[in-house]
């Protein structure tokens, strides 16, 4: 294998505008048997100093389990003087079939100056053709939003867990995609980070002899680490959305309560603790509690439904991870628009 | 009537998180408990859903067999086991919460009281852990054991439940040794349990290439209008092997290849290849269009049998540079045994979109590698513009194991100044473009059962055709007087030479794997 398959580093410089002659050279000085493998375009864009290397490192976990062509962009908007640098790499790890080596390639930029004018350009001419084009976005999002590239867009990421006004940027990111007409999917690892507390949950009212009590909840405790309000928040909005409650005058969001359709009210109770960013769900429907809270292994979920006078043994299961590696690679394997993840944010709109 | 009506609501809250049917809370009662397919298969397919999170947090394990045990002997087995066979290594944490949920229910399968026993502990299981009055019987006994325990589960109205539940059957295969013993053994199933409680299991059909062929053929509009007599030149079906017999004589005596393999495993993948696109995914369209494939197979007369079907038996060879045994040799087999270790077969299927493509199939032990592959080879393309006849057919493979995946030969120009051409291939490897590793044909298998979602099940009218099939050609081997020859090949090749001579005569040869 060639010096710049190793896993961490940025790889070689190379000049812009070789970087296609020097990634088939890089395959071609392959002296191992290794496949190059790409199912998607996955571009991560940071201004964070040093991002190219943390985002490398993220990037090289990532590809074991989604072999993809990586952009990995970092930018300094600041500099005075127009400058872009590149690299290339690959990512290789061993099949889950064999001792097939399995590679995907990285190419890294290191923008500096005219930032916004420079990034369309260099993610599009670096697309692999014909596979989707996922953009990873880390910072706040800020006007204009180039149409140039949000029309080459199929998935969007970011994390609203980071906005400081998530209103205002949500009405950007609607607006880009009205505006480019494209039906690009919002991906948001801040509504990635509850999707095995809300599976979980979920469960306990598959069979149909229990949707009755989801028309009885009463009451809606979570627990929720101390800078993750608007994950529990969002949490909410995805019950009350799904269960057609409605928001009853509700100033702030310790005063949160919903009418549900029947008319009962519905308490909400968020309580800030150390922990996971979700830690604890408690949903009391009548005499019943359905309880997902974080088992004390740490990644595992424990999952009970307690009622007076039952014993029953909780159950454990996988608990996901707040870890960017598993938030994205859970969102990178799910298709489909996220239909839920926005009528959930319209639902509690005014209080994240 | 107003079937949407009739549906249940659906989860509220599901909305987005699962694209599959959600399995049900249930009480799965496995017959044959202590033995190999449930050490080695089932309890861990279930094991490996809970780890994932995919099984329901009310299922419950009881297992019903004669020996005796105690619930925690039971689990300390399966403990045992489930660490050794498991997808997965095996986590305390999980595993305890998940043995908790295992029981063992000690019977003999003929002891009408046994059931009675069991009826009452599974009533009370749905009281202490929620199962809602759902069974799941899996037969993973003998099939000389399956008419006493149907016969038994009826006789304990365990077929039947309170409105709002239900209870299913698996059974494993073989569905009978003939037409006429499996129509015995559906009656005897029908006894008990209706058609659509019913689950006959086929492995081969929960492999994730099995189901990616519908979705290649019907989600891929290029491979569509391809997908017949005039494109198709034939189609080649291998499911080969490098084991021998191992330990499987006692039954593979009686069975041989033809009815192991072909009759179930090969039929259902060439069902998968040939059905026309079904009206919707539910499990009966899909089934619908697959029995019209297994009705539509031509029929032989005796003489066509010898000309079409080849039968072959391993002896002693080379496999992967070690020497093996012939098949006489072997453990429990009869020094004079006339059972099949290889088949090949050339087929028709009599109907408007297949006419005159033959099919090939053949499966055998003890062959030079271990593969099951389809290949469809589409027709020479005129050879007059490049003025030769291009020596290679295009071919796409569909590989179902090892290495799962997909490939197309094509022909590409040789650079240089010339017009060589020389074919080149497209591949595609799951294992290489999906990190994750596809869950075992049984996790799958066991949640759609636990779902209600009978598509990748056999149904009885389709396991009748396939029988019809096939019996003329067991009758014709068995025959006194003119019977088809059985070959002889050396363990580590490619079967007799007369397989390939079936080709041959038609001017064509099997793949090279």
């Amino acid at each position: 294998m060639p010096e710049t398959a190793e896993t961490y580093s940025l790889g070689i410089a190379v000049e812009v505008g070789k970087i296609d002659q020097e990634l088939k050279k890089l395959w071609r000085e392959s002296e191992s048997a290794m496949t190059r493998a790409s199912l998607m375009n996955l571009a991560v864009y940071s201004e964070e100093p040093g991002s190219l290397q943390s985002n490398t490192q993220l990037m090289a976990r990532i590809t074991g389990n989604h072999a993809c062509r990586a952009i990995v962009i970092e930018a300094d908007c600041e500099a005075a003087d127009d400058q872009v640098s590149a690299w290339i790499s690959a990512h290789c790890h061993v099949s889950s079939v064999g001792s097939k080596q399995v590679c995907s390639e990285q190419i890294s930029f290191l923008l500096k100056g005219g930032c916004t004018t420079q990034l369309p350009n260099m993610v599009l001419s670096q697309l692999d053709s014909d596979l989707p084009f996922y953009l990873w976005w880390q910072k706040e999002f800020s006007e204009p939003i180039d149409p140039q590239l949000w029309t080459w867009v199929d998935r969007v990421i970011y994390d609203s867990h980071d906005w400081n006004d998530f209103r205002a940027q949500m009405r950007l990111v609607e607006s880009a995609q009205e505006e480019t007409r494209q039906r690009i999917v919002l991906c948001d690892l801040n509504w990635t980070r509850l999707d095995s507390f809300r599976f979980a949950l979920a469960q306990f009212f598959d069979h149909p002899a229990s949707h009755h009590r989801l028309a009885k909840i009463s009451k809606v405790r979570i627990d929720f680490a101390p800078g993750f309000s608007s994950t529990a928040v969002l949490f909410v909005g995805w019950l009350g959305a799904q269960l057609n409650w409605k928001i009853a005058d509700a100033k702030s969001l310790h005063d949160l309560r919903f009418v549900g359709s029947s008319g009962g009210k519905i308490d909400i109770e968020l309580i800030e603790s150390d922990g996971q960013p979700v830690h604890a769900v408690v949903l009391t429907s009548a005499d019943v509690e359905f309880r997902v809270t974080y088992a004390t292994c740490g990644d595992l979920l424990e999952v009970s439904r307690v009622q007076a006078g039952e014993k029953r043994m909780p159950q454990l299961m996988p608990a996901g991870s707040n870890d960017p590696v598993s938030l994205i690679s859970e969102e990178l394997m799910r298709g489909g628009p996220h239909r839920v993840y926005l009528h959930a944010v319209n639902c509690v709109r005014d209080f994240l | 009537m107003n079937r949407a009506a009739d549906q249940p609501k659906p989860n509220p809250l599901r909305e987005g998180l699962s694209a599959r049917p959600v399995p049900q809370p249930c009480s799965i009662v496995i017959f044959g408990a202590t033995g190999d397919l449930t050490h080695r298969k089932l309890v861990p397919a279930l094991y490996n859903l809970a780890a994932d999170g995919e099984l329901p947090p009310d299922v419950v394990i009881v297992g019903f067999a004669r020996r005796n045990k105690t619930d925690d002997e039971f689990r300390r087995d399966l403990e045992q086991s489930t660490r050794k066979f498991s997808r997965q290594p095996v986590r305390d944490e999980i595993w305890n919460t998940f043995a908790q949920s295992i029981f063992y229910h000690q019977s003999e399968f003929g002891d009408e009281s046994g059931y009675t026993r069991l009826a009452k502990r599974l009533d009370e299981i749905d009281k202490s852990h929620g199962t809602r009055g759902n069974r799941l019987f899996y037969l993973a006994a003998g099939p000389d054991q399956f008419e006493p325990i149907l016969k038994n589960l009826k006789a304990a109205s365990l077929n039947q439940t309170c409105r709002g539940s239900w209870a299913r059957v698996i059974i494993e295969k073989p569905f009978g040794t003939d037409l006429a013993s499996a129509r015995e053994l559906n009656r005897i199933v029908r006894n008990s349990f209706a058609e659509e409680q019913t689950y006959r299991i086929d492995h081969f059909l929960g492999k994730e290439t099995a189901q990616n062929i519908l979705v290649l053929r019907f989600a891929n509009a290029i491979f569509s209008p391809l997908w017949n007599t005039h494109y198709v030149d034939h189609v080649q079906i291998t499911a080969a092997e490098t084991l021998g017999v191992g330990t499987r004589a006692g039954y593979y005596e009686t069975a041989g290849a033809l009815r192991d393999m072909v009759q179930n495993h090969l039929i259902q993948l060439l069902c998968l290849v040939a059905m026309e696109p079904p009206t919707d995914l539910s499990a009966d369209s899909i089934r619908d269009e697959k029995v019209k494939v297994v009705r539509s197979l031509r029929r032989w007369s005796c003489d066509e049998i010898a000309a079409s079907v080849v039968r072959g038996q391993y002896t002693k060879g080379t496999i992967n540079g070690e020497a093996v045994l012939g098949y006489r040799e072997e453990q429990n087999v009869n020094p004079a045994s006339q059972t099949e270790t290889f088949v090949a077969l050339r087929l028709f299927i009599d109907n408007w979109r297949w006419a005159d493509v033959p099919i090939y199939m053949r499966v055998g032990k003890r062959l030079p590698k271990s593969a099951t592959e389809i290949s469809i080879h589409f027709k020479k393309a005129p050879a007059v513009l490049f003025n030769k006849d291009l020596r290679d057919l295009n071919v796409l493979v569909i590989r179902i194991q090892p290495d799962e995946g997909i490939s197309l030969r094509i022909h590409a120009k040789v650079p240089g100044t010339s017009f060589l051409i020389e074919p080149v291939k497209m591949d595609f490897h799951y294992g290489t473009s999906f990190g994750k590793p596809s869950p075992e044909a049984y996790e799958r298998l066991l949640l759609d059962a636990m779902s209600g979602d009978a598509t990748l099940f056999a149904r009885a009218d389709e396991v009748e055709q396939a029988w019809a099939f096939v019996d003329p050609i067991e009758e014709a081997w068995c025959a006194k007087k003119g019977a088809p020859e059985l070959f002889l090949y050396p363990a580590g090749s490619w079967g007799p030479e007369q397989a390939d001579d079936l080709l041959a005569r038609d001017g064509r040869a099997w793949r090279r794997l």
